[in-house]
């Protein structure tokens, strides 16, 4: 993790970009409320001074200076001097403002002022106003603000403190929030970069806190399993077209190099002709088989879909192999008359349930059962096959739908290991689910569409 | 003799094409692109057309269909095509051709099915209200089946299998063939289930097993002789 990385996570941009937008809002805030304040505070002194002001008016002049010279024994710190002075600014009595000396008439009267004193090396600021008396005398009465002045400070100083502890803070979140989408990032590379070298069960970190980087990550992770299981599936299939296709190959060629040998006669050469047609018939198939499958999962043949009854093509699945079973002594019944219309690939879906229908009667046994059953209910529509053979074992049946598949005790039995890949894929084309299940005793195979849409 | 124009352009092909062909009977032409095509079969008369549908050179096979089809080339034209879905079957059907093969085909199914478009063009077009085979005769109006005389009972599958076959009597009917045009599905791979339904069929015709009329054609079809 580098720096660098962490100004261009997206989680430390927010973080930072928020910052800024709440501490201007902080910012504002603070302003609004000091300016407030102040004004405030302002506000009051004056008026108070203009209701102290008050009572003078009513009094002569030997009451005023005998109160005046009593109010500067009382108030000898000056904290709301009170003076009198004459029409050319000489103070007459009152309280002694200076340094420097407080010149009266600079200020107008009747208008709250502020001046300045200086007492003991520091400013001292005074709040005054003048009253202009009726015998052209001036009347000052001002407040000490330094208690007034400290609160304000005290204002401000809380708003410069608490606008850097929310900066502070800010940036440690954002630092905090960039450091963790670095590493979960620098986590999801790593894995990627494993994945690219090869390590195909690689997946994801994830933390389970379904926040957007872990649902993304979960997604991918589905993702990367469809691609394992694909890739292992191709894999699978080369092997397998490798060794199906080695098979016949080597019997043609057996078969050939037997008649080099031996052949005496026309006939022995047109037999081994035949023989190997048939041979390279098979191999055909199997190809066509394939590609087939291809086809029906590349979807292409949906453009093809028409409105179709699926009961029809049951029923004429099983008229088809109605013979067959008799022959083998199975019963082969249909289990459902009902109606059940879908778009579709009349003939895909028939040559589906017929792979079913030959799958059942190839396990199950003389004297056995097979049922096709066509539903649709509110758990979906679709079709069932279900037969009285041996059944399929529960850690086969993902497997059996894989190209080339053959069950270990279905390895003699004749067969491509197809069937049952393009019932899948025939299945995938229509949206249905192909199930597997126990009949008890037995296997069922279904396969499960949505069930209609209610209107 | 039949004339047959082959209009193929992977050289291999075509020639193993004609070669099947002209063993099987026809006088046969082929022609390499669609514009050759178009020229020879508007040139000459050929009673069929083989026509693959990818044709390289503008000219596709259904662009030399369609343009035949306009100049009045009446002759009976079958596609071969790589393109399996029913769709594309119905748009090559419905651009003027009278039958789809897929490939890869077997020779003996592209043989016997122009062998059925040629003998469909060469027919008498008035409805045929029965059809006869040697003994069998078969009354498409009441859906009745005689054998010598004598009524022969059959399930409405086994008696459009029977029409298939007696209608092409004589000549050879791949399992496709008959798949098709008696179950209405077109699956590619034909299995061996349509020999069990011939079987039950053969014995129902033939009881006593003297005189089998269904020969089975290995690898391939069914043919339905009658001796008269």
């Amino acid at each position: 993790m580098r720096l660098s990385d962490l100004r261009r996570t997206t989680s430390f941009r927010l973080a930072v970009l928020f910052l800024l937008l709440f501490g201007t809002a902080a910012i504002l805030l603070c302003g609004f409320l000091f300016m407030q304040t102040r004004n405030y505070l302002a506000h009051r002194t004056d008026d108070t001074l203009r209701v102290e002001l008050g009572p003078f008016d009513h009094m002569d002049a030997a009451q005023l200076r005998q109160l005046l010279t009593a109010h500067v024994a009382m108030d000898p710190h000056l904290q709301r001097p009170l003076a009198l002075f004459d029409v050319k600014g000489e103070r007459i009595c009152g309280s002694a403002l200076g340094p420097p000396q407080f010149q009266v008439l600079n200020h107008p009267a009747g208008q709250p002022f502020t001046f300045t004193l200086r007492r003991g090396g520091r400013t001292v600021y005074f709040r005054g106003l003048i009253r202009a008396l009726p015998d052209h005398e001036l009347l000052l009465i001002a407040e000490d603000m330094t208690g007034i002045r400290a609160f304000r400070s005290l204002i401000l100083q809380s708003c410069l403190w608490g606008g850097l502890a929310t900066i502070l803070l800010g940036l440690i979140g954002a630092v905090m929030a960039g450091a963790g989408a670095v590493r979960r990032i620098d986590g999801i590379t790593r894995a990627v970069q494993r994945i690219v070298r090869g390590d195909l069960a690689g997946r994801l970190p994830t933390h389970g806190d379904s926040g957007d980087l872990d649902r993304l990550a979960q997604e991918i992770n589905f993702m990367l399993g469809e691609i394992e299981r694909l890739m292992l599936e191709v894999k699978g299939v080369c092997d397998n077209v490798a060794h199906d296709l080695r098979t016949p190959l080597t019997r043609l060629l057996a078969g050939l190099e037997r008649v080099r040998r031996r052949a005496g006669s026309v006939d022995d050469y047109e037999a081994a002709v035949d023989e190997a047609m048939q041979e390279i018939r098979g191999l055909l198939k199997t190809f066509a088989a394939m590609l087939r499958i291809a086809e029906v999962e590349s979807g292409a043949r949906r453009a093809g879909f028409a409105a179709l009854d699926l009961t029809q093509i049951s029923a004429d699945v099983v008229e088809f192999y109605e013979p067959i079973a008799e022959q083998k002594n199975v019963a082969l019944t249909r289990l459902c008359d009902d109606a059940v219309p879908m778009l579709g690939d009349p003939s895909l879906l028939f040559e589906a349930i017929s792979n079913l229908v030959d799958n059942a009667l190839k396990f199950t046994p003389p004297g056995g059962r097979i049922g096709v059953r066509v539903f649709a209910g509110d758990g979906g529509r679709g079709i069932e096959v279900s037969d009285t053979g041996p059944g399929i074992p529960p850690d086969q049946r993902e497997a059996v739908l894989r190209r080339f598949y053959r069950a270990e005790q279905s390895r003699h039995t004749p067969g491509s290991g197809l069937g049952l890949a393009l019932v899948s894929g025939v299945a995938g084309l229509h949206d249905m689910m192909v199930r597997i299940s126990d009949a008890n005793p037995g296997c069922r195979i279904a396969l499960v569409g949505q069930a209609y849409q209610r209107d | 003799m039949t004339r047959v124009l082959v209009v193929e352009d992977d050289r291999q092909t075509a020639e193993e094409i004609v070669a099947a062909l002209s063993d099987h009977g026809f006088a046969v032409d082929s022609a390499g692109t669609g514009r050759e095509g178009l020229l020879k079969a508007a040139a000459e008369s050929y009673d069929a057309i083989v026509l693959d549908r990818m044709l390289p050179g503008g000219l596709d096979g259904l662009g030399v269909l369609a343009t035949l089809r306009t100049a009045g080339v009446a002759a009976p034209v079958l596609i071969l095509s790589a393109l399996s879905g029913v769709d594309e079957r119905v748009r090559g059907l419905r651009a003027g051709g009278d039958d789809y093969l897929t490939k890869p085909f077997d020779f003996l199914e592209l043989t016997a099915r122009l062998d059925v478009l040629l003998r469909r063009r060469t027919a008498v077009p008035q409805r045929e209200t029965t059809l006869r085979a040697g003994r069998l005769e078969m009354d498409l109006l009441t859906h009745t089946v005689t054998l010598a005389g004598a009524p022969v009972e059959l399930l409405p599958r086994e008696f459009r299998l029977l029409e298939c076959l007696m209608r092409h009597a004589g000549q050879l009917v791949t399992r496709t063939m008959l798949f098709e045009e008696v179950w209405n599905y077109h699956y590619i791979e034909p299995t061996n289930v349509i020999d069990v339904h011939i079987g039950k069929l053969r014995r129902k015709i033939d009881p006593d097993g003297t005189q089998p009329m269904i020969q089975t054609v290995r690898g391939a079809g069914f043919i339905l002789r009658a001796p008269e």
